[in-house]
């Protein structure tokens, strides 16, 4: 399948389950979509564990200019301080509008459960067209020693009460995916 | 510890009751129409029964070595730094987590959900051990502060409404909550949820997977509450069935994708799928690690993946569809209907895991509509499996009822059968005052049976007037044998007649053989299956399918038990098995056959008349015939109406409307509501057991809808040609 209809078909099943994807050129328009959305919605705090040293410092640098505090480990103590999750996703699966990410590293678990908003990157190339396209790769990480693996479909939901859907149970109340277009 | 009436009086007051709540009535009838629309969008353009045999043929090789994966498992899991335990029974289970608590030093406790910690009342031990214990899925804490099990298997408060929510949050809270607030309700136990989590010491969470391959297991929840549970405090211990293991993550996934379909929220996955292998890292953990354990729970399953009959209920992959589909779930709700497990599996599973008292009034209450095998994802012939827990049950009362011991004396002797019959005859006729139906039945019955007329039995049975009926063809092409079954025989002859009518002159040699006799169906459904295998053998003796091209029946359920049951009952006796299949082989219904063999153009004629269609159970299902009938329906000139229910049961379900005779009129008012609701004037069905059923209803409400078996309609064609 060409690699935009995957983009498109990812965003409409996300919004399905009342998520939003939206495509990005690079890291930067992606710090500036997370630091504006942040703001609007009135949080102090970026969560930004599982990224690499370089990558780290941009978010690091473009959040405290926006007067945002970042935290990218020991999120047990921010436990109830975490408003906005900004994490590298591993895979993308368009048939579903799920996010596939690998989460051993306990902070890059707590941010994608403990925020309010979850904002994910996630580059182009690793969108997929269904879960079992993906089955040798996730197989394979479960074959490690340990692993903690999630997929993670849209916001938290629950239609315990009376069936009636609703947003934010226990994780985020909004999942935002940030597609990384292939050049980058 | 909960308790299901045993005896059945008590459980029929206990259904009045429920059929009483209007709250009740209402959610549940909206649940089952959101249901029935989603679950027709989801698998729109989907081969639903191919995925479903996959799963099966999955599970079966899974169930098929449970040990060798169960070792697999741990060893996998155990290289990873977990640890494996198996608990033979309930208290076992209870016992070792308990103390994984006290050995880790562990106060507080917070859950997601496990349908298998309900089996074993975990909450109850941990509790009595003076462990603090949340649940954390939003149903689960409602139903936990109110001190209930759940009443579905994934919405476990279903049965309740945003009002008594709102009550109960409340009182917790200590502010007065607005119940048209939903939002609102679920932030407080947000809120009140989040100060559980943070101050937990010890997770419990079930499982939906096990794989062996990697020792991981697999939660699927919506609302993320199982992340939590697995992530924040510093052990977790994951409580599942030992059915649950599956070889390897692609199984797993072939599984997931029709569980997440099949639970009937609409979705092609569900919000968080969440896989865990091993003592992952934990910041306040010893070492920096989770102290993770899994343990499975025998409780009988070994036993059953080896039974030969019963391990099919171990494919189960607790979807909840079976409830959601069920007619008398839909009346009553999951606490009515179940005791931990609830819906069509909970009939069986409450057996196997409670016990027969539990089960003893419960596993009566299926109909047999089979809309719960049609919906099945693993594909489990749940009504049979129904019948076949029955009749354990029954072969432990210390005498069979009087009502079995009666049918099966009566049934296996045909002169005598049909003697009774005939004799129905002269005792009902002063009851009829003239007319063809019983309006007020007489004071044996009891008043809860009057919410249907009855017919009267007919003066002279089918079989008394074929000679006279049956006319020789010129040049007959097919040989067709007619199985007549009891109702239309001694009931409704003049449905034959009709189809006599319709034949006449299209190369059709219809044989009535005399010797035939009920199609041992009733028998099968009081679980009395030596009496079943008794009439099947006099029928095939009857009945030689060598000698007939097809044998028509007018009468969905004695089809679909000729054409299913008749070779399982025979299954091995000598002679008689290869004569059953051939028999079922050659089984068809009346409009299939008019359309698919006859070929029957929309050229009969035709009143035009506003027609609505009721699909028998044992046609549409059963048989698996859906298109014929409604193309029979307009080829005869109607203008055919339809609506949503169509192929919801009516509620007969022979003499389960004598035995559950309130629920029985409650199915049948919602049925003849959306009738109504269609303006039809005719209401056609092809099975006379329906018929009797709509036709007394019908008459009760003093209805002007008229009530035809599919063969009267067509034939009634033939008198208005059309122009
Ligand atoms: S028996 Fe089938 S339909 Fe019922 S819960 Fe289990 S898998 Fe679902
Ligand atoms: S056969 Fe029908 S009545 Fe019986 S459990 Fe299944 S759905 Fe319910």
């Amino acid at each position: 399948m060409r690699l935009e209809s995957l983009q498109d078909q990812f965003q409409q099943r996300i919004a399905v389950v009342g998520g939003r994807a939206q495509t990005v050129p690079d890291l930067e328009a992606a710090l500036g979509y997370v630091v504006r959305l942040t703001q609007e919605l009135g949080g102090r705090t970026l969560a930004a564990p599982g990224w690499g040293q370089a990558e780290l410092e941009r978010i690091q640098a473009v959040g405290q200019q926006a007067g945002l505090e970042v935290f990218s480990q020991g999120l047990r103590a921010q436990a109830k301080n975490i408003f906005c999750g900004f994490t590298p996703a591993d895979w993308g699966v368009a048939q579903t509008g799920t996010l596939v990410i690998d989460s051993l590293n306990e902070d890059l678990r707590l941010a994608t459960m403990l925020s309010e908003v979850h904002v994910a990157v996630l580059p182009a190339a690793r969108l997929r067209p269904d879960l079992p396209s993906l089955q040798d790769e996730l197989g394979g990480i479960l074959q490690r020693p340990q692993a903690y693996l999630a997929m993670i479909t849209g916001p938290s939901r629950t239609g315990d009460i009376e069936l009636i859907l609703t947003m934010g149970a226990h994780g985020p109340r909004q999942v935002h995916v940030l597609i990384l277009e292939a050049a980058a | 510890m909960r308790s299901t009436p045993a005896d059945s009086r008590q459980y029929r007051a206990q259904l009045r009751r429920a059929l009483d709540n209007q709250f009740l009535r209402q959610t549940l009838a909206g649940f089952a129409a959101r249901n029935r629309q989603q679950r027709a969008e989801t698998f729109a353009g989907l081969d639903f029964a191919a995925l479903a045999q996959e799963v099966a043929r999955i599970k079966d090789d899974s169930l098929s070595r449970l040990p060798e994966l169960y070792q697999q498992f741990k060893q996998a899991a155990e290289a990873g730094g977990a640890q494996v335990h198996l608990a033979a029974d309930a208290a076992e289970a209870n016992r070792i987590i308990a103390d994984i608590a006290k050995k880790a030093g562990c106060q507080r406790l917070v859950k997601s959900k496990s349908m298998t910690s309900e089996e074993i009342f975990l909450n109850d031990y941990l509790e009595a051990q003076g462990l603090t214990v949340t649940e954390t899925d939003l149903g689960e804490w409602i139903i936990q502060l109110r001190g209930e099990g759940p009443s579905h298997m994934i919405a476990p408060a279903i049965h309740l409404s945003r009002q008594e929510v709102a009550q109960l949050f409340s009182r917790v809270t200590g502010r007065e909550l607005d119940p048209q607030n939903v939002e609102g309700l679920v932030e407080v136990a947000r809120q009140e949820l989040r100060q559980a989590f943070l101050s937990a010491d010890m997770g419990i969470s079930g499982g939906n997977f096990c794989l062996a391959d990697s020792g991981a297991i697999g939660i699927v929840t919506n609302e993320g509450n199982a992340r939590l549970v697995t992530t924040l405090p510093r052990v977790h211990v994951a409580l599942v069935g030992l059915e649950k293991l599956v070889p390897d993550l692609g199984s797993a996934l072939t599984i997931l994708s029709l569980l997440v379909r099949n639970t009937g929220m609409g979705q092609p996955i569900s919000g968080y799928v969440t896989w865990i292998s091993g003592a992952v890292p934990c910041a306040t953990g010893a070492d920096g690690r989770k102290e993770m354990h899994v343990v499975f729970l025998d409780n009988g399953r070994l036993a059953l993946s080896q039974d030969p009959v019963f391990k099919e209920a171990l494919r189960c992959i607790r979807c909840g569809s079976c409830a959601n589909v069920c007619p008398i779930y839909a009346k009553v709700g999951g606490h009515n209907y179940g005791h931990v497990y609830i819906g069509a599996i909970g009939l069986i599973l409450t057996y196997f895991y409670h016990g027969r008292e539990n089960a003893r009034a419960l596993v009566k209450n299926c109909l047999n509509c089979q809309a719960c095998k049609a919906a099945c994802p693993a594909g489990i012939d749940l009504p049979r499996l129904i019948k076949k827990t029955a009749g354990l049950v029954l072969a432990q009362e210390p005498r069979r009822p009087a009502k079995n011991r009666l049918l099966a004396a009566v049934l296996k002797n045909r002169r005598l059968f049909h003697f009774l019959l005939r004799r129905a005859y002269l005792t009902q006729k002063p009851l009829a005052r003239g007319e063809r139906l019983i309006r007020h039945l007489p004071f044996f019955f009891g008043r809860e049976q009057g919410f249907r007329s009855l017919p009267v039995v007919a003066r002279r049975p089918l079989r008394d007037r074929w000679p006279e009926l049956a006319r020789p063809e010129a040049k007959p092409h097919l040989r067709v044998a007619l199985f007549g079954g009891c109702l239309v025989d001694f009931v409704y002859p003049e449905q034959a007649e009709a189809l006599l009518r319709l034949l006449r002159g299209r190369g059709v040699r219809l044989d009535y053989p005399l010797e035939q006799t009920c199609c041992g169906l009733p028998a099968l459904m009081m679980s009395e299956e030596e009496t079943a295998r008794e009439v099947a053998v006099q029928n095939l003796r009857a009945l030689d399918p060598a000698e007939h091209d097809y044998v028509l029946t007018l009468c969905a359920s004695c089809g679909s038990h000729l054409k299913e049951n008749l070779p399982r009952l025979l299954e091995g006796a000598a002679g008689l098995a290869v004569q059953a299949r051939q028999l079922a082989g050659k089984v068809i219904d009346f409009s299939s056959f008019m359309v698919d063999v006859l070929g029957v153009e929309p050229a009969l004629g035709g009143s035009g008349a506003q027609a609505a269609y009721h699909a028998p159970c044992h046609l549409c299902r059963g048989l698996g015939v859906q298109r014929a009938p409604r193309e029979l329906l307009r080829a005869a000139g109607y203008q055919y109406l339809p609506y949503a229910e169509e192929e919801v049961c009516c509620g007969f379900g022979g003499s389960y409307s004598l035995e559950f005779p309130e629920l029985s009129a409650a199915i049948l008012e919602s049925k003849l509501d959306q009738v109504a609701a269609t303006g039809a004037e005719l209401l056609v069905t092809d099975c006379p057991g329906c018929v009797l059923q709509l036709r007394g209803g019908l008459d009760q409400r003093r209805s002007p809808i008229q009530v035809l078996h599919m063969a009267e309609a067509a034939a009634a064609a033939l008198d208005k040609p059309r122009a």
